[in-house]
Order: C-alpha cells, then structure tokens, then sequence
C-alpha cells in the first residue's frame, strides 16, 4: 500500500472493475498514474472511456478503489478542485458565446462572476482562442469547438487533466499546437490522461501508454520497456540497408540472437528479427568489417506504440 | 520528459456556496427561450388576466367608476376565495401552455449530444442538475401565477382594509401553495418527459396525451361505473379538487344520478368525489414516479447494451 504522500501525488487504480449489469467495462485494473502524459490507447470497446470516467467520478467501481491525488472519486466537491475533464462529445448549451460557456461552468464550479471572467481570458488565452472568445460557439469551427471545450478544462487550473479524444477534428497545425500545449501543461507538473486513436502522435507525446483490450490492462508503461519486455514472443525487428543484403544475411545468421532474416523486396536491404540487439550490433560490426559489406543505415522497425499496439491488441 | 513542480497557482478563494449553483443553468435558459418570439408573445399576453383581475377590484372599490359605468359589480363579482382560485387556475392553465413550449427541450438537449458529463464534472451534482433544469419552469411560471396572486391579494387588502387582509390570509397561503404544487407537477411532468423523450415536438405531443388521455379515459369511467372516482385518474380534476381544497371550496358530493319512471325515483346515486387526501396522494405518487423516472435516465453516460 502506498504512503499517503506518495499516493497525494498519483492516481491511483486498485483492483479496479466495472460492470455494466452483465456487460464488462474494465476488470481488475491496478494502476498507478504519475504527473506527465499518460496515453490510454486500445480499440473501440477496450474501456478507455470507463477508466476515464471513472476517474472522473462519473461511474462508480464495481469492485476497488480509485484515488485522484489522494481524493476518493466519491467526494465531487474536492475531486473537481482539482481535475478538468474534457469529453470527445461535440456538446454545448445553446446560444453561448465561447467566454460565456467558459465563465458559466466555472459558475457552477462555485467561482464568482469576477473570478470566473479573469479564468476565463486566462484558459482563452492559453488555447490562443481570445480573439474569437466573444463569438457563438455555433460559428466556431470543429478546431476551435476543441479548443474551447480544453479551454474550459483547464480554466480553473486543475492538477489533473483528463483528455478523451483531443485531438479529434483539429487540422495538423492546430494539433502541433495542442500536443505543444499538452506538453506544457504537463512539464507544469500536471497528469494529463489522455485518449487517443492516433498512435504516432501518442508516441510522440505521451511520458507512458495504457494499452487495454477487452476492459482488461494489457501493458503500461514507457512505450520502450513495453516493447523490451515482450522480445520474447516478438522478436526486435531492424532494417538494414545495405549493398548485399543476401551476404549479410548467411553471415548473421551464425550469431544466436538472430530469429529470421528476409531481404527487402527492393533488395537493398535486410529485415532482421532478433532478441538481445545491444550484442547483436557489436557482432555486426565485425561481420560487416570482414565481408566488406557496405551498410547504409540501421534502423529499428517495431519499436515505436504502432507495433506494440499491433502485437499485443492488433492479433487479437 | 522532465516533470517540473507545479510554476503557478491554484485559485483559494472564496466559492459561492453550494446551493445556489443550480441557478446557473436558468440564467442562459430565459436568455435562450425569450429568443422565441411566439413564447415571448404568449408570455406577454400571460399577464392580461392579472391586469383584468386588478382592474376588477379597483373597480369594485371606486364608486365613482361604477356610476360611470353603471354596473353593480359588488354583487356580481365578490372577491373572496372563489375569486383568487379562478384566477390561480386560469393562470395555471396559460402556465401548462408556456411549460409545454419551454419543458420539453431542457433535458432532451443535453442527453441528446451527451453534454451532461459537462455539468457533472464539476462539483454539480445529478439532483442540483434537474432542479436548475426544473427552476427554469418554475420561475417562468411563479411570475404568472402565484406572484401575481399575491399582488392581487395585497392590492385587495390595501383597499379593503387590514380587517379584510387578517381574515383572508388562508386565501393568500392557497394562492402560494396551490400555484406552487401545480408548477412543480408541470416542471417534474416536462423534465421527465424531455429526459426519456428526446424528440421535441414528440415530448410536447406526450405532455398533452398526458392530461388529455386519462381525463379522457376518466370521464368514461365515471360514466360507466356511475362514479367520480375515476377523477383520480385525470390530472387536470386532481389538481382541481387539491385548489379546491385549499381554497376551502372542495365539495364531496359533485351529484346526484336519479332514474324516475313514470313521475317516481326508482334509483337514486350519490356521485361523490375522492377524498382529497386520495387527490394529494396521487399526485404525490405522480411526482414520486417522475423523479424515479429522472433518477434512470439524467447519467453521465447512458449504457448502450
């Protein structure tokens, strides 16, 4: 059991289930977040969205608990001081300008008129929508529907943020943004939770993944330990460039590490699978010297979350 | 990526207090339904049986008037119980009209495009929710029943007298408590429809169905059966009979059916109305009933099996 400092400084998931009569949404989830990016990937139907709201205090745990920075999700009044949810449904009350939708949440999140105003331009600001603040949200574009909807999130400065889709509808400018933003939020020192469906930009901002399937935790962690813990069953794969690749291949193949080797189809380079790559490249250094082989790159092919999500839910 | 400790920090100050959060929700809601001009306008004309019901008394108190017009209102037109308790259901039958144009949406909207995650992720609870939904009708509607009500009585007692006012103040908690149950009914009745009907122009048509139908139903009943029990059934003669009540105007025995042949009674019923502790009952089942109903459906997230 965690120390309650410690504990004051995660989300924790103890055991945690969920069932929807007879239908599962999550099953014995153990988990603990930090602060950073934390990705919660999986394919439709995985539970993302019940981890999500059950975080978020919306969905009560069949079984277990759950902790947000030391607050039990069944406490609304601390639990939502300290955590923004922004939802993937395109909703909005009706009418509202995109400060009136900011400034009437953080009404009812207990603020007053002038504090909420002064959140308000603060959290417009910060998703660079403080030009277009004093229009209908019905003449904003989906972009900027999102970018409002994170606005409001994080305008009365929770410590953790809970993302469901962000980046949804954003054109690839306004996404550079956003994940920069993302990125600032959390070297700020909070949890960001998000979920997402495009992997390489997951990849490229997240501190660690989730991955479910089927409302069970298949792995978690930084996406390099998960992809070096499951060598086992799937093999490293590099590709080799190289002027004889059909040399190189009979001469790897006398070093254990090596699983499989193919040449690629344009037949300037070669696939290899191994395990162990870090002796794998001192060997190939000496069976590159003594061949005379000219090798133009290496590169690993499998190691970012496409592949590991591939592997551990893509066969499935 | 380097996590850093927090570089700013967070908001500490005072916070309004719980309880009046709800009130969040009507205050873009009017903005939103005076934008209709037929409910503006019907909203507008709303307020001519009030001024009618003020002219009425002033002028049963300005003699000169009435030689003017030389009419004898006094005895035409007491003002006494009988007259506020037309004026409340006169009052609550234009408010049943403004609810039916102003209920139907309020919840359907938000459960339509999954927006109630967006006021339950806040310190904002499942009920605080539907009472801001609820409070939308019931300001609408105090405004044009049991505010001016109270107007008119106070206007009564300030020409009458202070006799008038001390002896009359049962009138004046009948004026408050009988607007008050009707529009708590009508705004628990549309809530509940809008949450399960998420079709506006549907969940109007089904408020509607919802008095007409079983008084409807009723009246069949009560024809043959030779009873006026099932007046329980109807809403609109239950909340008829629960003003009536408190208007201290509720009559058990409504008629009588009497069958003659050939000049002599051969069978005579008694119709009585239900007691009124059955009508206060019902319509506390009804409204028991609609916040169960509520309670099923106002989620953050609906389970699609």
């Amino acid at each position: 059991m965690k120390t309650t400092s410690e504990s004051d400084k995660t989300i924790v998931f103890d055991n945690v289930s969920k069932f929807y009569g007879e239908i599962l949404g999550v099953n014995r989830v153990t988990l603990e977040i930090r602060s950073g990016i934390t990705s919660l990937v999986g394919p439709n139907g995985a539970g993302k969205t019940t981890l999500m709201n059950l975080m978020c205090g919306l969905l009560r745990p069949t079984r277990g608990q759950i902790s947000v920075l030391g607050v039990p999700t069944d406490q609304p009044e601390l639990l939502f001081r300290k955590l923004g949810y922004c939802s993937q449904f395109d909703s909005f009350p009706r009418g509202l300008t995109g400060r009136e939708f900011i400034v009437s949440f953080l009404k009812i999140s207990g603020f007053t008129q002038k504090q909420a105003d002064q959140l308000a331009e603060k959290s417009l600001t910060r998703v660079d929508l403080l030009s277009a603040g004093d229009r209908k949200i019905g003449a904003y574009s989906k972009g900027m529907r999102q970018r409002v909807r994170l606005a409001q999130a994080i305008a009365h400065d929770p410590s953790v943020l809970i993302l469901d889709e962000p980046l949804n509808g954003l054109d690839p400018m306004v996404r550079a943004e956003t994940i920069a933003l993302f990125k600032q939020l959390a070297a700020d020192g909070l949890h960001l939770i998000i979920s997402s469906h495009i992997l390489h930009e997951v990849d490229m901002m997240s501190d660690r993944v989730v991955l479910l399937n089927n409302g069970y935790v298949v792995a978690e962690g930084g996406i390099k330990g998960v992809r070096e813990e499951m060598d086992v069953e799937h093999p490293v794969q590099v590709l080799i460039r190289c002027d004889r690749p059909s040399v190189l291949a009979s001469q790897i193949f006398q070093n254990s590490d090596v699983v499989e080797a193919r040449v690629h189809d344009d037949r300037k380079g070669l696939f290899v699978k191994l395990r162990n790559p870090d002796q794998f490249y001192l060997s190939l250094n000496k069976v590159v010297a003594d061949g005379g082989i000219e090798v133009e790159s290496i590169a690993p092919v499998d190691d970012d979350l496409s592949a590991v999500y591939e592997y551990l839910i893509g066969a499935q | 990526m380097a996590v850093l400790e927090r570089s700013y920090k967070r908001y500490e100050g005072a916070l309004s207090p719980e309880w009046s959060r709800f009130l969040i929700i009507p205050q873009h809601a009017f903005r939103d339904v005076f934008r209709s001009k037929i409910f503006t306008g019907l909203y507008a004309m709303s307020f001519v049986v009030p001024l009618a019901f003020a002219i009425l008394i002033y002028l049963r108190h300005n003699a000169e008037a009435l030689a003017i017009l030389q009419l004898n209102v006094v005895n035409a037109l007491p003002i006494n119980e009988q007259f506020f308790q037309v004026f409340v259901e006169v009052q609550g039958w234009i408010g049943f009209f403004l609810a039916l144009l102003v209920g139907p949406q309020q919840v359907s909207r938000d459960l339509t495009n999954n927006g109630l995650p967006l006021y339950l992720c806040r310190p904002f609870s499942r009920a605080e929710y539907v009472v801001g939904k609820m409070s939308i009708v019931i300001i609408l509607l105090s405004t044009i029943t049991w505010v001016p009500g109270l107007i008119l009585f106070l206007l009564q007692s300030y020409l009458e007298g202070w006799s008038w006012f001390s002896a009359n103040i049962p009138i004046a908690s009948a004026i408050f408590l009988g607007s008050l149950v009707w529009i708590v009914l009508l705004a628990l009745l549309t809530q509940t429809i809008s949450a399960w009907v998420k079709w506006r122009l549907a969940a109007s048509a089904g408020l509607i169905g919802l008095f007409f139908i079983p008084s409807v139903f009723a009246a069949i009943l009560n024809e043959m059966l030779e009873t006026h029990w099932g007046n329980i059934l109807s809403l609109g003669m239950l909340i008829r009979n629960v003003w009536s009540g408190l208007f201290g105007t509720f009559v058990r025995q409504a008629a009588e059916v009497r069958e003659m042949r050939r000049g002599v009674v051969i069978r005579q019923v008694l119709l009585t109305e239900p007691p009124l502790w059955a009508s206060w009952l019902m319509l506390f089942l009804i409204c028991a009933l609609c916040l169960w109903l509520l309670s099923r459906k106002v989620k953050a997230y609906e389970v699609v099996k």
